[in-house]
């Protein structure tokens, strides 16, 4: 296409055609300042996060212990996360115990004593399995439930209506779900332990030929009381990860409902990478 | 009375800049604007739903945001706030709903059947018929029924002001002259100061001791409605002509 001549008289060639110097040390410039600058702003984003779950974890604590929080409430929760979670966390932990065992079973029958198998299995279930299964479980079926519920509520103004009615949404949406989560998900992986190690040992009784007594002699043989404790040291921290993280996000949310939907979605990669990163914390810490 | 001081706020640009507004105690105060011009950021900012970047807000001469500790739960009592799409509980009846609005304390003090009767009461007060809706949920009312829901939620409490956020927003016309016969009749029979937000510039004008407006982030009127109809201003003579135009073209399309 022929340019016209401009009225101001400059030259109307573009200036890639005039410097080809410019032109390649402006994007190695700008690629550099785009990457500091992208840097900044996870920075600052992590921050404003951490921030912000700092001042929700403090508010949901200073409404339980003035006994802002409803009693029923928690218990609705419980019920929510705890006992409408139970097929979900059976399947999961069913799943988890035959697949540990046939995987052990193959690896290990060859060249170890058989009952090695029964300990681990009981060491995968109870230490790992067990409460990082069943915190992402409750993060697709609660956490990412919680965040869209009140996202919505965000959106179409009933946490606005809440504050203008002189209630704290913090003491009647936040802490009951909090302490809810805190209660319920150490019972849930203890259930899923329970029933991971049963599968477990039925599969181990298919798949290698050993026996229950064998199974449970080898599960005795490395067992710590300890063991138990640091699976459900685990289950307290994601039960209270979870549900902060979600309603953080859900109060957070922006937009209609593809806002709703977009911070879900980020809610539900935070609370993932948020219980490993805590997983990958716990060995270190308690396991010396 | 509410008086609005230096109210700056910006979201991704300036939304309100400088808003300085007073409204007096028992007066019925309407606040036009274009879509934008921040009106409904100005109400929010009275109970620190949205907090200004500069400037305060005083109730009855207390600051809510520069108030003693506690002030704040104090001012969002005295006051009932409307929402522009009602904002009812999904999750709650009607019945809960307007319970929501009776303050935590009087509610423990309260007897059920007590509650039941301010519920009872303030339903009726709003024309609803308790007996056929006080069960159903939100979704089982139609736009109409949830915008009365939402001012009998928020008189229950008996607020000394009431705030009107676009009241009469996507109702049909028979519905949007209901509500308006109701923010008027409950206005005077409440002896609330109430604050109006809306599109609906004849109603303003009908209805309200004063009127103001709002364009990009400054007030650029407030004065009596005979003032706004006789005003000079050419924004305000432009935003009343093309406010009558929608008007007549409603009306034609009714």
């Amino acid at each position: 296409m022929r340019m016209l001549p401009r009225i101001d008289g400059r030259d109307p060639t573009p200036p890639k055609n005039r410097c080809s110097l410019r032109v390649v040390a402006l994007p190695l410039t700008s690629a550099v300042a785009g990457w500091f600058a992208k840097l900044g702003r996870a920075y600052r984003i992590t921050l404003d996060h951490a921030g912000a779950l700092g001042m929700l974890t403090w508010a949901s604590i200073v409404a339980i212990v003035r006994l802002k929080v409803s009693g029923r409430e928690v218990l609705t929760q419980m019920h929510v996360m705890g006992v409408q979670s139970l097929p979900i966390v059976f399947v999961t932990a069913s799943l988890a115990g035959i697949v540990t065992s046939q995987q052990g079973g193959y690896q290990l029958v060859s060249s170890s004593p058989r009952y090695v198998l029964g300990t681990l299995v009981v060491q995968s279930i109870v230490l790992e399995l067990g409460p990082l299964l069943t915190a992402i479980v409750l993060v697709g079926r609660i956490g990412a439930r919680i965040t869209a519920e009140l996202g919505t509520m965000v959106v179409s103004e009933q946490i606005d209506a809440f504050k203008s009615l002189g209630r704290d949404p913090i003491a009647v949406l936040a802490a009951p779900r909090i302490i809810a989560g805190i209660i319920t998900m150490p019972l849930l992986v203890a259930f899923a332990d329970v029933i991971g190690v049963w599968a477990g040992m039925l599969m181990a009784g298919v798949s290698a030929d050993l026996g229950q007594e064998t199974f449970l002699y080898g599960a005795r043989l490395f067992w710590h009381s300890w063991d138990l404790f640091y699976g459900l040291s685990k289950a307290v921290v994601f039960g209270f990860v979870i549900p902060l993280i979600s309603v953080h996000m859900g109060l957070r949310t922006k937009g209609g409902a593809e806002g709703v939907g977009l911070q879900t979605t980020q809610a539900v990669m935070f609370m993932i990478l948020t219980i490993l990163i805590v997983d990958a914390m716990f060995p270190p810490l308690l396991l010396q | 009375m509410i008086r609005y001081k230096d109210i700056h706020k910006a979201f991704d640009i300036p939304v309100l800049q400088g808003v300085d507004l007073t409204v007096k105690t028992g007066e019925m105060f309407a606040l036009f604007g274009p879509s934008g011009a921040g009106k409904s950021v100005l109400l929010k900012t009275t109970l620190s739903l949205i907090v200004p970047d500069y400037g305060d807000v005083e109730i009855a001469g207390v600051s809510v945001y520069d108030g003693p500790p506690g002030s704040l739960e104090a001012i969002r009592k005295k006051i009932g706030y409307v929402f522009q799409n009602a904002a009812l509980f999904d999750s709650l009846t009607v019945f809960g709903n307007v319970e929501m609005g009776l303050p935590e304390e009087e509610l423990i003090k309260m007897s059920r059947a007590e509650v039941a009767r301010r519920v009872w009461d303030a339903l009726e007060i709003v024309n609803l018929d308790p007996r056929e809706i006080l069960r159903k949920i939100p979704a089982e009312l139609s736009g109409g029924m949830k915008k009365r829901v939402g001012i009998a939620r928020a008189i229950v409490g008996r607020p000394e002001i009431l705030l009107w956020d676009e009241p009469t927003t996507g109702l049909d016309p028979i519905n949007t002259a209901a509500v308006e016969r109701l923010i008027k009749r409950l206005s005077r029979e409440l002896e609330v100061t109430s604050l109006l937000v809306t599109h609906e510039v004849e109603m303003g004008l009908t209805i309200c001791d004063r009127v103001a407006m709002l364009h990009s982030g400054t007030l650029r009127f407030c004065g009596t409605p005979q003032e706004f109809r006789d005003s000079p201003d050419r924004v305000v003579r432009a935003f009343v002509d093309r406010a009558a135009a929608f008007a007549a073209l409603d009306m034609a399309a009714t």
